[in-house]
């Protein structure tokens, strides 16, 4: 099913694009700048470098690598919590969202996704932890960002693997953001946490050996960079580009560099996560 | 106008004339000015993007309610902790002793001068510097299982108010009359006694409309407890606009409990300000 | 052979640089009424406050009714007492202060029984009973159940000075009673204090009612910049005085 509808969504974005040679609008052509609010705290993907306090990541590498290629312009970013991005685009404060944020279909409503990341919520311990398979932490206290779509998700993964094999739901721990939910898991205040998977191998490489993933990731999606429903041209301009850096390699490269070679898509997708 | 007629002496009589009204010009063009632009406000939040169904809808949710219950026991618990630990401090400030002195200071210093978030994460990741509390050979327990969010918050608004607190009723304690201090010594009673039978007991009196506006700011700060997972008002108002999106109708939601708290407890602490301030009045000589 | 109730023996008290007592030495016998006269910063102010221990002494010693206060002597030296001991000590003693300092969340009856319920642990009918005969004897049976704030000034030195009367204490200390009064409420106070004196309380006045003193006074001490000036008879010291600085204090304020 799934594959079917990357086929569709490919072949959408494919039939929009060759329709007519995308053009860029012409404020941001004007101005020479692209605005991008990012959510900084969300290392690989954007975050600041404790070292310089640079804003560096995956998604700030794509963005840079885009921006070069649309027009030579320069990027202007602002910084907000997760759950203002959308609202930042909604205000045009932003001209698109790329900041680790997933496409959705709630979000569909007012926005188009351009998947560029395979990602899924992933269960993960202190690495002296003894669970093996993620149905062993059916009962325990799970704790992820509360203002991430993740809490909905171990509820529907608790409901469709606990429940049915007769064991107690999982229970839901909030956390305010991915470093807070990890020191909860330190603490002993949470037994297991889920996070992205795009920001596991960051933190194993920060922190070598404390964690231990369990399982495979349990719901397959997408990062997405987000636009607004209404403007369509910017956003197969910058579909063009990123399929270009997917065929040359760039894409792949900036992808290495942060270790996420795995998380690969093989070509830029519209709104194409399963729900 | 007829100028006034003169009287005998020569000096006119105005006797029968009144002093005419001022018309304020001033007054009543900024009044309206003032109007205008507070109905240009209004109209524009009407007029703006935001759902207010979402509001109305919200405004007496189940989780909001529950939120707001939890704001004020809090507030009220965080209160009382802060007022004994506020007591316990300025009597210690005033001690003659200078180890109880500088302890005093300290706590003061240490807590007024470090922001009240801060303090509320440190207590809440505790158990990252001390995994296990407890009593040696009594008692034990993992941190986390004691350091609940109800907890974390209490202590953190507790504490920190007492440092505020402690100052308050340090000038309350000083704004008694030393006289009475020494009456009481006279009769043969210690410091300690003296401070609570005859001092504190006036002192409350000066320092109870003060706390009754801390009490205002801190069913407010208990907001910062949003942060260490503690399902006071403003958690939960997130917890829904994370799901659905609607942050400045939840927002407002949430704004609104807030303000109708506040507008219900300023009278009355106004209506306590009057009452003791006629007591001091009443008291003075 | 009686001794003085009060010794008081090269007594010295420094306020920082400013010598308010200098070596004052000074007895006071059981039953003497004595009054202190003076400029303002004589004193004799301080010198009471010493003996009630309200301020502390930097030399020499005073005894009351034969006991050290302040201070015990061992190994040859002299070390303070604890405060439970100081206040052990001031329940000798019964001061009655100038601006009253009568506990205005409490009434009259209340502010007499506090001492010596709270402090002496004594039983509250007896203490209540005492407290509404010595109501009685400073003439203000009715105003038992007043809050202070509702009684004259001299109301409230006459409740003062029963309530200081409460603690059955073995000398009285006035200081200035009667300063912060009007004219008219003068008389009220003295007559209680006059009805004291003859009952035999041993007291000692700060006052600048000389007349009271004239009548009533068994021996006035002249202080002047922290040193006994003069001390005698009333009748001397205020009608015949000897020294040349009694003279002129006592001219001034006539």
């Amino acid at each position: 099913m799934t594959r079917l509808s990357h086929l569709l969504a490919f072949a959408a974005l494919a039939a929009v694009t060759s329709a007519q040679a995308a053009e860029l609008p012409a404020e941001i052509k004007q101005a020479g700048t692209l605005k991008l609010t990012v959510n900084s705290t969300y290392a690989p993907m954007e975050y600041r470098d404790p070292a310089t306090n640079e804003l560096v990541g995956l998604d700030v590498d794509l963005a840079k690598e885009l921006a070069k290629r649309i027009g030579g312009l320069k990027i202007v970013w602002s910084e907000t919590p997760f759950a203002e991005l959308i609202p930042s685009l909604q205000t045009k404060r932003a001209d698109f969202i790329i900041s680790g944020i997933s496409d959705r279909a709630s979000r569909r409503e007012t926005a188009d996704f351009v998947d560029y990341l395979a990602t899924g919520p992933q269960f993960f311990v202190m690495a002296d932890n003894a669970a093996k398979d993620a149905t062993d932490l059916c009962g325990k206290k799970v704790g992820t960002t509360r203002s991430t779509s993740f809490p909905v998700e171990i509820d529907k993964w608790s409901k469709q693997n606990c429940e049915p094999a007769g064991k107690p739901a999982i229970q839901y721990v909030p956390g305010e953001n991915s470093i807070d939910v990890r020191n909860q898991l330190k603490q002993g205040r949470i037994d297991a946490a889920v996070q992205g998977s795009e920001t596991l191998p960051y933190a194993q490489t920060q922190e070598p050996g404390k964690y231990r993933v369990v399982g495979e990731p349990f719901a397959k999606g997408y990062q997405g960079i987000m636009f607004r429903k209404d403007d369509a041209a910017l956003r197969e301009v910058v579909t063009e580009k990123l399929a270009a850096m997917i065929a040359d390699g760039t894409y792949k490269a900036i992808l290495d560099k942060w270790g996420l070679g795995a998380n690969a898509v093989a070509q830029p997708m519209l709104n194409a996560a399963p729900q | 106008m007829k100028p006034a007629p003169a009287l005998a002496d020569g000096f006119p009589d105005l006797s029968g004339m009144q002093i005419a009204r001022e018309p304020h010009w001033f007054r009543w063009i900024s009044a309206a000015l003032i109007v205008l632009v507070l109905a240009a406000i209004a109209r524009a939040f009407a007029n703006g993007q935001i759902e207010w169904s979402y509001v109305g809808r919200f405004l007496t949710a189940k989780v909001i309610l529950e939120g707001i219950v939890n704001t004020m026991v809090m507030a009220v618990l965080a209160m009382a902790l802060g007022i004994v630990l506020g007591i316990v401090v300025a009597i210690m400030r005033l001690s003659p002793n200078p180890v109880l002195k500088t302890v005093a200071a300290g706590y003061t210093w240490l807590f007024r001068g470090t922001p009240l978030i801060l303090q509320l994460l440190l207590w809440f990741n505790l158990a990252l510097v001390f995994p296990t509390i407890g009593i040696p050979g009594l008692w034990s327990a993992r941190a986390v299982d004691v350091m609940t969010p109800f907890l974390a918050a209490l202590l953190g608004l507790g504490i920190n108010q007492g440092a505020y607190t402690s100052e308050v009723m340090r000038a309350g304690m000083l704004s008694v009359d030393i006289g009475q201090y020494e009456a009481a010594q006279a009769i043969g009673m210690g410091r300690l006694r003296a401070l609570r039978r005859i001092v504190l007991p006036q002192a409350m009196r000066v320092v109870i409309p003060p706390l009754g506006n801390e009490f205002i700011g801190m069913v407010k700060a208990t907001s910062l407890a949003s942060v260490i997972q503690y399902p006071e008002l403003l958690h939960n108002a997130e917890n829904i606009y994370y799901a659905n999106s609607r942050v400045i109708e939840l927002l407002i939601v949430a704004g609104l409990w807030y303000l109708l708290v506040v507008s219900i407890l300023t009278p009355l602490q106004m209506l306590l300000e009057r009452r003791f301030a006629r007591g001091t009045l009443r008291l003075a000589r | 052979m009686t001794r003085p109730l009060v010794a008081i023996r090269s007594v010295a008290k420094n306020f920082g640089e400013f010598q308010a007592l200098k070596n004052v030495s000074l007895d006071v016998w059981p039953g003497e009424v004595m009054c202190l006269i003076g400029a303002s910063g004589s004193g004799k102010t301080t010198l009471l406050r010493c003996i009630n221990q309200l301020a502390a002494i930097d030399a020499g010693g005073i005894w009351l009714d034969g006991e050290l206060l302040g201070v015990r002597e061992q190994g040859g030296r002299l070390h303070r007492l604890s405060e439970r001991e100081i206040g052990r000590q001031r329940l000798k003693t019964g001061m009655v202060f100038q601006r009253f300092n009568l506990f205005p969340h409490m009434t009259a009856l209340e502010n007499i029984t506090e001492g010596p319920t709270q402090v002496q642990g004594r039983k509250a009918d007896e203490v209540r009973a005492e407290a509404t005969e010595l109501l009685r004897r400073v003439g203000l049976a009715a105003k038992a159940g007043s809050y202070p704030a509702q009684l004259s000034g001299g109301q409230q030195q006459r409740v003062a000075i029963a309530r200081a009367l409460a603690m059955k204490p073995m000398l009285m200390l006035f200081d200035e009673p009667t300063s912060a009064l009007d004219p008219e409420l003068v008389g009220e106070v003295l007559a209680v204090m006059k009805e004291l004196a003859k009952s035999g309380m041993t007291m000692m006045v700060v006052t600048h009612e000389l007349g009271f003193a004239r009548e009533v006074a068994d021996r006035v001490v002249y202080m002047d910049q922290g040193a006994i000036v003069e001390q005698g008879r009333a009748c001397d010291v205020l009608g015949a005085p000897r020294e040349e600085r009694t003279k002129a204090f006592l001219s001034a304020v006539i």
